[in-house]
């Protein structure tokens, strides 16, 4: 592994991150997801070596660095605030830690901030600065990349300018990244390996595209996204299916392992796996009710339409083609229908 | 009273205390200034004493200014970036000059660097002799006036995000080095401040120096010399001229100080 953290715990005033453990293997992209306040920072600078542990083990390249000051670590860290020296120009801030013009060469053709070189910090703007810290890291040569909500701050093309840029040169240079971030959007596109951090602990860690098919608990579900997710009883039915009951609802279900125990689970409906209409139809689908729309909103392709199911608020996502031929409003009658394989168990 | 009327009278009144302060402070100096200025500047050609004691008085305040900078500044950065105990202790400590009388503060000088005490007496067998010495004058405008250094110097680190010394030393750059290429150099402008402060402070310095180093005579104890042994009008064109000695270092450094915001490259 590349970075691995070991029950790494940091006390900082109030807030504890506590014993945080997770791993990214050698030149792959992991991303911490989590809400503002939850840690990410603490644990990006636990990393860097900025901020001291109180226990726990920090790993990188196989080596423990827990006792070893930042310099020493072989890190790059970028901050959301891009930090540049406001004392330095663009070019004295890219070469502030390299070891050679040729590294300096190399990170300004990377980042294509060769424009800005004559340039003060203090002239670029929100993107540009961005990349120049983005320069200045990787011009350092680090075997890891620490990047601390780097594109939050950037307008929407800006930012997906960046992350492809970033995703491009952590491929061809074979660093390994550590990219913490609030959004689930930027987590999904860019995580290799994902850890979902929530009030200073990791919730679950280990390959995206896992913790996405099958979040660990209802929170992490949440925190990924998830739109609906529903605590319920589990009991198991007499052909292997489960049945769930949420509220005034009985919901139909597939374990996709054995595992499940009879008792409180929670049940998570991605929002685009239901369908809606006005007549209630037969179908294969194995859940059917009986609802109605409280809300619509979305302008673009996809439309959010809020429902009222016996008391459980669900959500569906559906085409504005669809809700328009639907004619869909606040206080329709709805029926909406979503398969037993739909409903995933945690 | 209608609400304009009333923000009329306190426009008024406010202007009227704060041109009352204003006239009370620039009055006296520029009284100085006219009526001795023209003297004093001769002085400052003709009268070798006067000469010597402005240029005493300059080296010593020089000197005492580099120690407050190179001793005070390790100590501002432990106080804007490090939490440990006894700090708060350290905060009185650097208040105590500030608030004692400063004549007070000679004889607390002199209780310590006097021939009789244990510390006078090692520096004398040692060959350094502090009371009635240039020595003596430095030792008592860095009483007076490190604090003041220590002071804003410390509020100028802590004003520089502590991140950037972060990223630096994940640029390979030691504790030592990201002070010396980062936080210094973001925090100049209130470091000079606080040069510029504690100089000005050392300068004008009287009453600790009267008490521990009478001769040789620094320009404030010139003028006080003048004054009781030959009145006002012999002590005017020493107080003046100092006053303009004073006044050409503060606005050059004023200056320079505006002059070298972050920013710039």
């Amino acid at each position: 592994m590349s970075i691995a953290l070991d029950a790494v715990t940091v006390r900082q005033g109030s807030f504890t991150l506590e014993q945080a453990t997770l791993a990214v293997p050698d030149g792959a992209y992991g991303v911490v997801l989590g809400a503002a306040g939850s840690g990410k920072t603490t644990l990006l600078e636990a990393v860097a070596g900025i901020r001291g542990t109180a226990a726990g083990a920090v790993r990188i390249r196989g080596t423990e660095v827990t006792a070893l000051s930042p310099e020493a670590r072989g890190v790059g860290m970028v901050y959301q605030q891009s930090l540049l020296f406001p004392h330095l120009g663009v070019a004295a801030n890219i070469a502030y830690g390299a070891r050679s013009d040729a590294a300096v060469n190399d990170a300004v053709a990377r980042t294509g901030t060769s424009a800005l070189l004559g340039r003060g910090v203090t002239t670029l703007s929100g993107g540009e600065q961005q990349l120049v810290a983005l320069a200045r890291a990787i011009a350092s040569e680090p075997h890891v990349l620490l990047l601390d909500e780097p594109f939050a701050a950037l307008d929407p093309p800006r930012r997906a300018a960046m992350r492809r840029m970033t995703r491009a040169l952590q491929r061809e240079r074979g660093i390994t990244v550590l990219h913490v971030t609030h959004d689930v959007n930027e987590a999904a596109l860019l995580a290799d390996t994902l850890a979902v951090l929530d009030g200073g602990r990791i919730l679950q860690h280990g390959v995206a595209t896992e913790l996405f098919a099958h979040p660990a608990t209802g929170r992490v579900a949440e925190l990924l996204g998830a739109e609906n997710v529903l605590s319920a009883i589990a009991t198991t039915a007499l052909d292997g299916s489960v049945v769930l009951s949420a509220g005034r609802l009985t919901i139909h279900a597939i374990a996709p392992e054995a595992t499940v125990p009879d008792g409180s689970v929670h049940a998570v409906i991605g929002a685009d796996e239901i369908t809606l209409s006005r007549q209630a139809k037969e179908s294969s689908a194995r859940n059917s009710f009986g609802g109605r729309v409280t809300a619509i909103s979305g302008s673009g392709a996809l439309v959010r339409v809020e429902l009222d199911v016996s008391g459980t608020p669900l959500v569906a996502v559906i085409t504005s083609g669809a809700a328009r031929e639907l004619a869909l409003a606040p206080g329709a009658r709805v029926y909406l229908a979503f398969k037993a394989t739909a409903v995933r168990i945690c | 009273m209608t609400d304009r009327a009333t923000q009329r009278v306190a426009t008024v009144v406010s202007g009227g205390a704060a041109s009352l302060l204003l006239l009370f402070l620039a009055v006296p100096t520029l009284a100085l200034v006219t009526r001795g200025g023209a003297s004093g500047l001769h002085g400052l050609f003709a009268d070798g004493e006067l000469r010597s004691a402005i240029g005493l008085t300059v080296l010593a305040a020089t000197a005492s200014t580099l120690l407050a900078v190179a001793l005070g500044t390790p100590l501002a950065w432990w106080l804007a970036r490090r939490d440990f105990p006894g700090r708060s202790l350290i905060d009185a400590l650097l208040d105590i000059p500030l608030l004692i009388p400063h004549p007070v503060a000679g004889i607390a000088l002199l209780l310590v660097l006097s021939r009789d005490s244990p510390v006078g007496a090692a520096l004398l067998a040692a060959g350094v002799r502090i009371v009635s010495t240039p020595l003596g004058i430095v030792a008592a405008m860095l009483f007076v006036s490190a604090p003041l250094y220590v002071s804003a110097a410390r509020e100028a680190i802590a004003r520089v995000d502590v991140r950037y010394e972060g990223v630096a030393r994940t640029l390979g750059d030691t504790p030592w080095r990201a002070l010396r290429r980062v936080t210094l150099p973001l925090a100049r402008r209130g470091l000079l401040a606080g040069a510029v402060v504690s100089w000005a402070r050392a300068s004008s310095e009287f009453g600790a120096i009267v008490i521990l180093a009478y001769h040789p005579r620094v320009a404030s104890v010139l003028s006080y010399d003048r004054l009781t042994s030959y009145g006002l009008r012999e002590a005017l064109p020493v107080a003046a001229a100092l006053v303009i000695v004073a006044l050409v270092p503060l606005v050059l450094l004023r200056t320079l100080g505006r002059g070298q915001g972050p920013g710039s490259r």
